[in-house]
This record gives C-alpha cells, sequence and structure tokens, in this order.
C-alpha cells in the first residue's frame, strides 16, 4: 500500500464531492439553469461521488486481509500535544489516526452502500433545494465513514458529534409537516447524550496522556482499575459512553426521538438514520465499552440486558399498534436494535458475532423497508396505513419485494435477519435464560405487526378509489432495490462471508471481558 | 439403499429451483410453462423417493445397532466459534421415509392442482408456492443440524402462510393465513429457546454429536460453563432456567416439543389448523393433512434419544398428544363444513401419533404419519373433488346424494374413510392401512401402560373412545355428502345463482359433476396408498423387522420394549387379548351410530343439533378456544402495545423528557425553531470549515513529518 492515504481518500472523497457541487452551483447561479437540470445534475455528481466512493471501500476491503490481526490500513500523523521523541517524531497527543478492523471495514461498506441507493431513491421525490440536500448527504456520509475509521478518540468524538449537523439539517429543511419538533427532539436526546461522553473523554485524555484508541484499550482499564468490584471511576465513564450510545442506538427508554425523527425525515433520511447512524451505538458498545471499561461492562450486564429486552417486547407491542407506516418501522428499529445489545453484552463469541452481523443486516433490511414506505409514500404523500389496502392488485412487483423484507424482518431463516436473531439469542441465553426467552417472545410480536401492516396495505379489495391509478414500481426503483434484495439473501445464505472478516476483531473484545465473567 | 448423490441432490433441490422459476418467470414463461417445469419435477422426485423407500425397505437388511446415514454436505451455512451449521442433506430411514411422503403427495396435489385449480388467474403463483413448500419440507427432514431444521420449518410455516391467503382479497382468508404464521411462530418461540439450550448444553446443533452424546451419556462437547459435577451422569445434569434448576433433558424435550405443537396443531395450539382451511383444497390435502402437520412428530421422533431420557418430557407428549386425540375427535363430531370436519380428523390423527411419540413407541407414530399422509390426502382431495363438482359449496348440510354424480369420488372417499377408522381383522394381515397403524399405536399406548410410562393408559382409553368418534364423524360425513337426497336450499341457490351470473360455471344448472380425469388420477393412486401402504410395510416400520428398517434413526433406551410388548401374551407381549379386538368394536359402534342417525334417519342429526345443548354448542363451537384467545391474548396485546405507546411513551417518557424539558422553555424554543429554519444550511459551512482544517493541519504535519 505505501503512504497512499487509501482511508482518508475516501472519507473526504464526499466532502470534496460535496464542495465542488456547492462550488459549481456557485459559479453558475448567474446562469439561468432551471431547476430541473439544477437538480438533475446535483443527483448525478452526488451519485457519481457515492458510486466512486463505494469503489474506493471496495478497495479498502481488497487490501485488507481478514487473516490478520489489529488495525490495517492505518494512518497516523500527529494533530494537537504529544511530545518529541529521540528521532525528532511527535508521539502521544492527540492524533490524526485513521485504520480499520473487521467491524469497522463492514460499517463502512455498509454505509457507502446505502448512500448512492439514497441518491437513486430521492432524484424523482426530492424537488426542492437540491444542490444543498446532495451536499448534506455527501458531508453526512464523510463524517459516518470519520466514525467508523477514526483511531483517536478525540477524532472519533469529532465525527460523532458532527454527524449530528447534517442529519439534523436534513430532517429540519426536507422533512414532514413536524419536521421542527422532530429535529428539536432529535437534537436534544442526543446532545445530553454527547455532553456526558466529552467529560469522560476529557477525563480519558488527562488521565492517559493520549488518545489514541488501541493504547487507550490497553491502559485505561489498569488506570482506571476496579478494585474489589466496588463502583468506582470506571463506572462512571462507562455510565458517560452509554449515555450518548444508548441514545443513538436508540435503546429504552431514550429512543422517543427516534420514531419523530423517521416519521418527519425525508426517505433518504430515514435510510441513513436507521441503516447507518443507529449502528454507531453498536460500534461504540464494541470499540470503548467493552474493552476500555470491561469490569462495568460486567458490572452493568443485568441492566443492560433489562432494558434490551424491554426494548424487544415493548415496542414491537408499540409498532403494531401504529397506523403510519414509518412509526411502525421505526419502532421495529426499536426492538431489532434491542438484540444487537443483547448479544454485544452476553460477552459470547456467538452473540458479539451475531450483534456486528445484526447491525449489518438491520442496516439493509430497515433501510429497504424505508424505502418501501417511500415508494407508495411518493405516490400518494401519505404513510396513512388506513390509506392503502389492495396494492397486490395493481403493484405485483412491489407486493413480492415488500413481502420479502418482511419476512426478513420477522427473522425467516434463509434471510439475513434471521442469522444475527439467533446468534445474539443463542449468545444471551448463556449469560441470562430470562433475557433469551423475553427476547424470543420479540418473535412472535415482530410477525404480529409485520404481517399485519402487509395485509392491511398490500392484500385485501383495493376499496379507496385514489389507488386506482398507482403504478407498479418504476426502473429507477427496482435498480435501487435489487442489491438491497441480493444482500438480504446472500447475506442470509452464506453469513461466513461476513463472519470471516469479523472474527478476528472480535477476538480481543472478547479477550478483554471474558475472564471477568462465570 | 440409497440413490446416488446427484439423485438425491435432485429430489431436494429441484422442487426449490422449479418454484424459482415458476414464481420469478412466470411473466416470461406463461403459466403452463409453469405448470409443467414444477409438475414434472416434483412428480419425478416422487417417482425417485418412492423407489429409494422400496429399495430400501426391502433390498437388504441394514445393521440394527449402526446408525444407517449418509450425509451431503453443499456449503458452509453459520459458523461461528461452536456454532457450526452446515448446509446438508442427510439421508437415513428417518428421511428416506419423509422424503417418500412428501414429495409422491406433493407430486399427485400438483398433478391434481391442474383440474381444480383450472379457472384460477394465478396458476403459476400457486405452483410456485407448492413447489417452495415441497423444497422447505425436504430441507426440514433432511438437515443434519438443528439450524437447518429451523430453516425448512419456518419456509414451510411461510409456504403455508402464502397458501392460505393464496386467495388474498378474501378477509377472512388473510386472517386465517395471520393466525397461522403466528400461532406457529408461538411454537417457534419454544423451538428457538430449545435450540439455544440444546446448544448451551452440547456445544453444538448438531445433530450426530448431540444425539451421540445422550446416548453414550458423555457430554464430551458441553460447554464449559454448565457444571455437571453434582449430577451422577451427564444426562441428570440441571441448569438454571428462568429460575429454577431444571433437568437438561426435560427443558430441551419441551422447548423442542412446544415447536412441535404450534406445526401439528396439538392442544392449545391447533386453533389455526380449521382457519386454514381457507386455503384452496389442493394446500389443505398437502400442506395441512399429510406433511407440514406432521413435522411436529417427525422431530419428536427424530430427538427421541432425548425423549427416551427425559420421562416428564415425554409423559407431556402423551398427555397433550392424547388429549388432543379426543377433543379434535368431540369437535370433528359437530362441524359442518366438510373441510373442517377432515381438518379436525387431522389433529385428532396427530394426537395418536404424538400420545404414541410419548410413550416411547417412535416408530408406530412414524407408521401412523406415513399411512396417514396416503388417505388423509385422499380424504382431502376427495373432499376437493366434491367442492369442485358443487361449484365451490363446502357446507355438508347443503349436500347429499352427490354419490350418484360422482361415482369415482364417493369410491375414494369410501376407500378413505375405511382406511382412517382403521378397518381390520386383527391377529391377520387383512385391513387397510389405517389398521395397521392405528391399532399399533393403541396397542403399544396398553403395553406402555402396563409397564408404568406416564399418561399411556389414559393415552390407551382416550384413543379408543377418539377411534368410535372417528368412526362416526367419518361415517357422518360420508352420509351427510354423498347419501340420501340432495338438500332443498342447494337446488334452490344454484337456481338463484343462474340468474345473476352468465359464466360457463353455472351452465351446469347446479348438477354435481364428476371431476376431470387429473384429478381423478391422484384420488386412485391414493387410493392405493390408502388400501396396501400399511399392508407393506407393517413389518419394516413397528412388526419384526423394525430394528433392521430404522437402522439407528430411532434410538429406544435399553428398558424400553414397547414394540415387543404390544403383542399379547401368547406372542411373547404383555397385552391381554381384548386390546386387539377393542378397536374394531369402537369403531363399528360408531359406524352403527352413524348409519342409524344420518343413513337411516336423515334429519335426526339436525334436530339433534338444533334441539342444540350444552355439549353440541361446546363441540360446534370448538370449546370456544377462539372467543378465548380473542379476550385474552389478542385484546391483551392491543391494550398492553396501546398502553406503551400512548402512556409509556408519550405520557411518561416524552412527558418528563424532551417535551417537559421543551416545555420549560417552550416559547424560547420555538423562536429558536424559526429561526434556524431560514439559516440551517450555513451549517454546511461550518462543516465546510472544519473540514478545510482537518485538510491544512494534515498537510502540516505530513510535510513536517518528510
Amino acid at each position: 500500500m505505501g503512504d497512499f492515504a487509501l482511508l482518508s481518500f475516501m472519507i473526504f472523497a464526499p466532502a470534496l464531492g460535496a464542495l465542488l457541487l456547492l462550488w459549481v452551483r456557485k459559479i453558475t447561479a448567474s446562469n439561468a439553469t432551471s431547476v430541473e437540470e439544477e437538480s438533475r445534475v446535483a443527483f448525478l455528481v452526488g451519485l457519481v461521488v457515492s458510486a466512486a466512493t463505494f469503489v474506493l471501500s471496495i478497495i479498502a476491503l481488497a487490501y485488507f486481509q481478514p487473516g490478520a490481526e489489529g488495525f490495517q490500513l492505518v494512518e497516523d500523523h500527529s494533530w494537537f500535544g504529544g511530545t518529541l521523541n529521540e528521532a525528532g517524531e511527535v508521539v502521544g497527543g492527540i492524533r490524526y489516526k485513521m485504520g480499520v478492523d473487521g467491524m469497522s471495514i463492514l460499517l463502512v461498506l455498509l454505509t457507502t452502500f446505502l448512500t448512492p441507493l439514497c441518491f437513486l431513491a430521492s432524484w424523482g421525490s426530492v424537488k426542492h433545494r437540491v444542490t444543498e440536500y446532495v451536499a448534506a448527504f455527501l458531508f453526512l456520509e464523510t463524517l459516518m465513514l470519520g466514525v467508523f475509521c477514526s483511531l483517536d478518540l478525540m477524532l472519533f468524538y469529532v465525527f460523532f458529534e458532527a454527524g449530528l449537523i447534517p442529519m439534523f439539517i436534513i430532517i429540519g429543511i426536507w422533512g414532514g409537516a413536524e419536521r421542527v419538533y422532530a429535529s428539536f427532539k432529535f437534537f436534544l436526546y442526543t446532545l445530553l447524550g454527547s455532553l456526558f461522553m466529552l467529560l469522560a473523554v476529557i477525563a480519558m485524555y488527562l488521565q492517559a496522556g493520549t488518545s489514541d484508541i488501541v493504547e487507550l484499550q490497553t491502559v485505561i482499564p489498569q488506570i482506571f482499575a476496579v478494585e474489589d468490584g466496588k463502583f468506582g471511576v470506571q463506572h462512571l465513564l462507562w455510565l458517560a459512553f452509554f449515555a450518548s450510545f444508548a441514545v443513538k442506538l436508540p435503546m429504552w427508554p431514550v429512543h422517543t426521538w427516534l420514531p419523530d425523527a423517521h416519521v418527519q425525515a425525508p426517505t433518504a433520511g430515514s435510510v441513513i438514520l436507521a441503516g447507518v447512524l443507529l449502528k454507531m451505538g453498536g460500534y461504540g458498545f464494541l470499540r470503548f465499552s467493552l474493552p476500555m471499561f470491561p469490569e462495568a461492562s460486567v458490572y452493568f450486564q443485568p441492566m443492560v440486558f433489562a432494558m434490551s429486552v424491554i426494548a424487544i417486547v415493548y415496542a414491537s407491542l408499540v409498532a403494531f399498534r401504529q397506523t403510519d407506516m414509518k412509526k411502525l418501522i421505526a419502532y421495529s428499529s426499536v426492538a431489532h436494535m434491542g438484540f444487537v445489545t443483547l448479544g454485544i453484552f452476553s460477552f459470547t463469541e456467538i452473540g458479539i458475532q451475531g450483534a456486528i452481523f445484526q447491525m449489518i443486516s438491520h442496516g439493509v433490511i430497515s433501510g429497504a423497508l424505508f424505502l418501501i414506505v417511500g415508494v407508495i409514500y411518493d405516490r400518494m404523500h401519505t404513510r396513512e396505513i388506513k390509506f392503502y389496502g389492495g396494492l397486490v392488485t395493481k403493484m405485483p412487483v412491489y407486493a413480492a419485494i415488500f413481502m420479502l423484507f418482511t419476512m426478513a424482518n420477522v427473522g425467516l431463516p434463509g434471510t439475513s435477519g434471521f442469522v444475527g436473531e439467533i446468534l445474539t439469542m443463542a449468545g444471551s441465553f448463556q449469560a441470562s435464560t430470562w433475557a433469551a426467552t423475553g427476547a424470543a417472545l420479540g418473535v412472535i410480536f415482530s410477525a404480529v405487526y409485520m404481517l399485519t401492516l402487509y395485509r392491511q396495505t398490500v392484500f385485501g379489495v383495493m376499496t379507496n378509489e385514489k389507488l386506482e391509478g398507482i403504478k407498479d414500481i418504476n426502473r429507477t426503483e427496482a435498480i435501487v432495490f435489487a442489491p438491497l434484495i441480493i444482500a438480504t439473501i446472500v447475506l442470509g445464505v452464506f453469513p461466513a462471508i461476513i463472519f470471516d472478516i469479523t472474527e478476528l476483531s472480535v477476538a480481543p473484545i472478547m479477550a478483554a471481558v471474558s475472564g471477568l465473567i462465570g | 439403499m440409497t440413490l446416488p448423490d446427484p439423485l438425491i441432490l435432485f429430489i431436494v433441490l429441484a422442487p426449490g429451483i422449479a418454484a424459482a422459476i415458476a414464481g420469478l418467470f412466470q411473466r416470461f414463461i406463461g403459466d403452463r410453462v409453469a405448470m409443467l417445469v414444477t409438475t414434472i419435477t416434483v412428480g419425478s422426485a416422487g417417482i425417485l423417493s418412492l423407489y429409494q423407500l422400496f429399495a430400501y425397505a426391502f433390498g437388504g437388511h441394514h445393521d440394527a445397532h449402526h446408525h444407517f446415514q449418509h450425509v451431503i454436505h453443499l456449503a458452509r451455512w453459520i459458523d461461528v466459534g461452536q456454532f457450526h451449521a452446515d448446509w446438508a442433506i442427510r439421508v437415513d430411514a428417518m428421511s428416506i421415509v419423509m422424503m417418500a411422503v412428501i414429495t409422491s403427495v406433493s407430486g399427485l396435489v400438483h398433478l391434481y392442482s391442474w383440474g381444480y385449480m383450472s379457472e384460477d388467474p394465478h396458476k403459476a403463483r400457486f405452483f410456485s408456492y407448492l413447489s417452495l413448500f415441497t423444497f422447505m419440507m425436504l430441507m426440514l427432514v433432511t438437515g443434519d443440524n438443528l439450524i437447518q431444521i429451523f430453516f425448512g420449518w419456518e419456509g414451510v410455516g411461510l409456504a403455508s402462510y402464502l397458501l392460505i391467503g393464496f386467495w388474498f382479497h378474501k378477509d377472512s382468508a388473510n386472517s386465517a393465513s395471520i393466525k397461522a404464521f403466528v400461532t406457529n411462530r408461538v411454537g417457534d418461540f419454544g423451538l428457538a429457546l430449545g435450540i439455544m439450550a440444546a446448544f448451551f448444553v452440547f456445544g453444538t446443533v448438531e445433530l450426530n454429536p448431540m444425539l451421540e452424546a445422550i446416548k453414550e451419556n458423555t457430554f464430551e462437547h458441553v460447554a464449559p460453563i454448565v457444571s455437571f459435577a453434582e449430577a451422577a451422569t451427564p444426562r441428570d445434569a440441571s441448569i438454571d432456567f428462568l429460575g429454577y434448576g431444571v433437568p437438561v433433558l426435560e427443558l430441551i424435550g419441551v422447548l423442542l416439543f412446544i415447536g412441535a405443537m404450534g406445526k401439528s396443531a396439538q392442544f392449545f395450539l391447533h386453533v389455526w389448523l380449521p382457519d386454514a382451511m381457507e386455503g384452496p383444497t389442493p394446500v389443505s390435502a398437502l400442506i395441512h393433512a399429510a406433511t407440514m402437520v406432521t413435522a411436529g412428530v417427525y422431530l419428536v421422533c427424530l430427538l427421541s434419544p432425548i425423549y427416551e431420557y427425559a420421562p416428564y418430557a415425554s409423559g407431556f407428549i402423551a398427555l397433550i398428544g392424547a388429549v388432543t386425540a379426543l377433543y379434535a375427535a368431540t369437535v370433528g363430531m359437530a362441524q359442518n363444513d366438510i373441510k373442517r370436519v377432515i381438518a379436525f380428523s387431522t389433529c385428532s390423527q396427530l394426537g395418536y401419533m404424538f400420545f404414541a411419540a410419548g410413550v416411547g413407541a417412535y416408530q408406530a407414530a412414524m407408521f401412523h404419519l406415513f399411512t396417514h399422509a396416503f388417505f388423509k390426502a385422499l380424504l382431502f382431495l376427495g373432499a376437493g373433488s366434491v367442492i369442485h363438482g358443487m361449484h365451490h359449496e363446502q357446507d355438508m348440510r347443503r349436500m347429499g346424494g352427490v354419490a350418484k354424480y360422482m361415482k369415482i369420488t364417493y369410491a375414494a372417499m369410501l376407500i378413505g374413510t375405511i382406511a382412517i377408522i382403521g378397518l381390520g381383522i386383527p391377529h391377520t394381515k387383512f385391513g387397510f392401512a389405517g389398521f395397521f397403524s392405528k391399532d399399533a399405536i393403541i396397542e403399544t399406548a396398553f403395553a406402555a401402560g402396563i409397564s408404568g410410562v406416564s399418561f399411556a393408559q389414559l393415552a390407551f382409553w382416550f384413543g379408543i373412545i377418539a377411534a368410535l368418534l372417528t368412526s362416526f364423524y367419518s361415517w357422518r360425513l360420508i352420509y351427510m355428502t354423498f347419501h340420501g337426497p340432495m338438500a332443498e336450499s342447494n337446488h334452490h341457490d344454484d337456481a338463484h345463482e343462474d340468474d345473476g351470473h352468465e359464466d360457463d360455471h353455472h351452465a351446469h344448472g347446479g348438477k354435481p359433476h364428476e371431476s376431470p380425469l387429473v384429478m381423478l388420477v391422484p384420488l386412485i393412486l391414493l387410493s392405493v396408498g390408502a388400501v396396501f401402504a400399511g399392508y407393506f410395510f407393517y413389518d419394516a416400520f413397528v412388526g419384526h423387522h423394525y430394528e433392521e428398517f430404522w437402522s439407528g434413526a430411532i434410538y429406544a433406551a435399553p428398558e424400553n420394549h414397547v414394540l415387543h410388548d404390544k403383542y399379547d401374551v401368547a406372542h411373547g407381549g404383555i397385552n391381554p387379548g381384548w386390546v386387539f379386538w377393542a378397536p374394531l368394536v369402537v369403531t363399528i359402534l360408531g359406524f352403527l351410530i352413524a348409519t342409524f342417525t344420518y343413513l337411516f334417519n336423515r334429519g335426526l342429526g339436525k334436530r339433534i343439533a338444533d334441539t342444540g345443548g350444552p355439549l353440541h354448542a361446546l363441540f360446534a363451537n370448538k370449546w370456544y378456544f377462539d372467543e378465548i384467545y380473542q379476550a385474552t391474548f389478542v385484546r391483551g396485546t392491543k391494550v398492553l402495545g396501546d398502553f406503551f405507546w400512548k402512556v409509556g411513551d408519550r405520557k411518561i417518557i416524552d412527558g418528563f423528557g424532551p417535551d417537559g424539558l421543551s416545555g420549560l422553555a417552550k416559547w424560547g424554543a420555538s423562536r429558536l425553531s424559526a429561526m434556524h429554519t431560514g439559516y440551517l444550511y450555513h451549517y454546511a459551512f461550518v462543516i465546510l470549515g472544519a473540514a478545510a482544517v482537518f485538510g491544512a493541519v494534515i498537510l502540516i504535519n505530513v510535510a513536517g513529518a518528510n
């Protein structure tokens, strides 16, 4: 690889594209280009840039060696602080350090995979301020990729928090009628979590003298060692990080921002929100909470289990009663992310591997489900379940795709949804039969709400005459769904392609906590 | 022995490929090609599987003490740590029997559907689903690990859901399909937990190491977390489940059986099966009679090593099976929909299979599964033929005298009925299929009762009473449908319909007509099975050669002699002579009562129903299970969901959380937000600036480093 900064190039490519786009718009503003023309150019640029980013991430994957331990494609430069060593190099301090392991490269791929699909899906439906829309998404992509690639805690924090801003903008400008309330709620929740985390980050930096994540994973457990299982600083730090990650994920009871944010967000916003942003919480647990605060993680396991199981059962039941399709899918997301936390805090190999898999799988499935809602929202401009019914007669292809993702969402074996659920549950069974039993209840409820939704929208007799002229999915939509369908089935039938990559990144996490249980 | 690998691969995988072709390319290939592809594929698989069964059963003896099996590994599937599940095809006695049942019945049902579905606009979709089901069922019975079994298990559930709701414009069909899927999911909740418990205890989800470990009483693969220190042997070990110390095999056994209860419509989880009759009748024959609903029986028999050492779990199975056998028979007596009678009959017969397995006679359970598949598919397809001939009339009160219009269907239904009531002469080999298998179950139950197996005596008596009721409701069906005068209302209705509809369909003037040849051929072939399946395979399944036939696929603990004990004292068994005559006596009794009530005194049955009485109301309303579940579970789910949403989320979490905070600064917040919307996109430039700073810093550092 030499010194070529592949990861940085990949991370900042979307942002550069966005800058280019804004600059081009600025210099052509005087020319009387039509709004349509401008939108077309903007989407085209967005699509090309994000597709190029996807290609870059594939190149990164090609260089990535699943059989090697530790982080790969590492770039390390000093940034602030630090000291000079004998060789005249700056060591310590806050660094610009990037690198990936098996877990993060998959989340990178998920991000670069979903973003081009978002542009394709928004092509016909977003009509005002398209240039800014595309730019916001491209900036968002850079920030998301930065989160998953940062190997410096400060750098991570910057990306993690900055990601709020474009999402806030996307909901606030291109959102629905209640977008102000939703974006405010979203902002309030996530900011609150982040403040605690910032305090913890500063404390850790001051104590350790470095914010290098790899170093922190070894020194933090020693600096903040827990004596005789007593509640100490490590527990406080764990709670501070937990506040932030739990809101992001989101876990019960800090989940109520999610349904509002989803309902108000434009379709592509929901796809990214559910597909990638929620995963930052799970990623945070695995990158920070478990390796850096192992005793505290074990200490709080019962609480996390309780919150996860409540999330699964509670959110599933609430989803069943929703009248808005997007809200239903949003609550379903909360339930499915409950499996992620359950798996992570089972401290078993299958649980953690299952949790990572579940994150990837849920990214694909929930993204697809939001797109499915988007398809009929674009046509009818309502997400009320009652409005629809009997769509199968006019939209047979749509009905088939919807059925596939309904089944994937209820975790039918053969789809990717199953693998994550069974592994996280089997992992949690080893830690707590209560948790596994509670989670298994979710398997029943998911069938209840998804099949009811499907029946009310797709099956039955078409009684609403406004639906008479509704058209089946068009070619663009088919192109958007095709990769998602392939991903869901391939991951369901050959999940080993994921596990082979994540296997070695789970090992050190297991090593950190495994000595503390049993 | 077994077929060569390529042919086995064909049997299992080709129906899946055919389903994909028919389903995905129906627009390009058209209905007829889709129907041809699926029917020929599944039909050939049926012929191959039947050949395999005969070759296996009669083509030489197998080692009784060594598990004969042949596993073809297809691909890696889930492989994480110890959790190792491959895509595989396992061929042993169990799967050879199941493959034969599934593909042969499915092939005939495919053929039959050419006639039955001839007027349906979605034929390609229908045949695609049928083949998909066949594929999933084959994956279920050939899995070599619990996860692939679960794949097939849920896959057949999907196919069942799609086929029950095949007529998606019907509200009742949509309700029924969801009810089926969700009730099955309740069972799968148990099944999934059982798999997790098994993985926890044995450290594997693969069948061979797991079952060997139980047989050998050495859990080499057990997870280190389980402590066996205080247990005398690994089999006696307990784990903590929901705060209780539960013996591991009992726990796994009961949890997995809950899954079986869902799929096989056993008491408490049976409610979906009668509603599943909303699906087209060929579906009822294939999925809800012959194959899918027997998957639970298959699972219990497959895992016989677990149940052999889990007496409480086995007792539970025997109890549930016996109760179901009797319960469903009582309900079957009071139904008027021809398909629902047969549905409850299926439910009842599955109860027989389960109590056989519960008392340790797994071979008898499998035997009844085998014979039942033929005569029950025959009864359903016969009923379908009547429904087809009567222009979609299913209410037996509006039938009568159909025999003279549909002679072949009538003959087939008679054969099916004689087979299900199990007519035959004890101690001889003269009898229909049901005689061999059902009597084997009743005899083993009695023998097990003598040996003190829990609930075996209850099972025997319930089985005897249910046999009486079976005979009664089966003949009641024959008499109400085929004998006597045609119901007046039917003529009237058809005449009325003719006024309204001009289509060809009603041009017959409402007279029933015999079904086309394509529907009659399956009836005739299944009739052959219903007559001879028992006679041919008795010795192999439960007779003198059973150990060689099963060849280790079914395990009996050293102290389990129930299959030997079922003979009478003179033949080395422990049963008294009257046990062999009891089923025949009650069967004839049931026949006489039905003949008296529904043939000679037509109308007596109706008068009994009209005068009602609490017992009739109880039976006719299926013991009010639907009403009770509606009032508790369904309502409870809705109320809880609303409560969590409207009180939990809105009032408590939001009320004290963000809304409470914002209420504090409502005025300020709204002002702030109003301001934001105007300038928000300037945030983009903040990021832009940040990015620029990043870039500058990197450049400086890179430059500085060099």
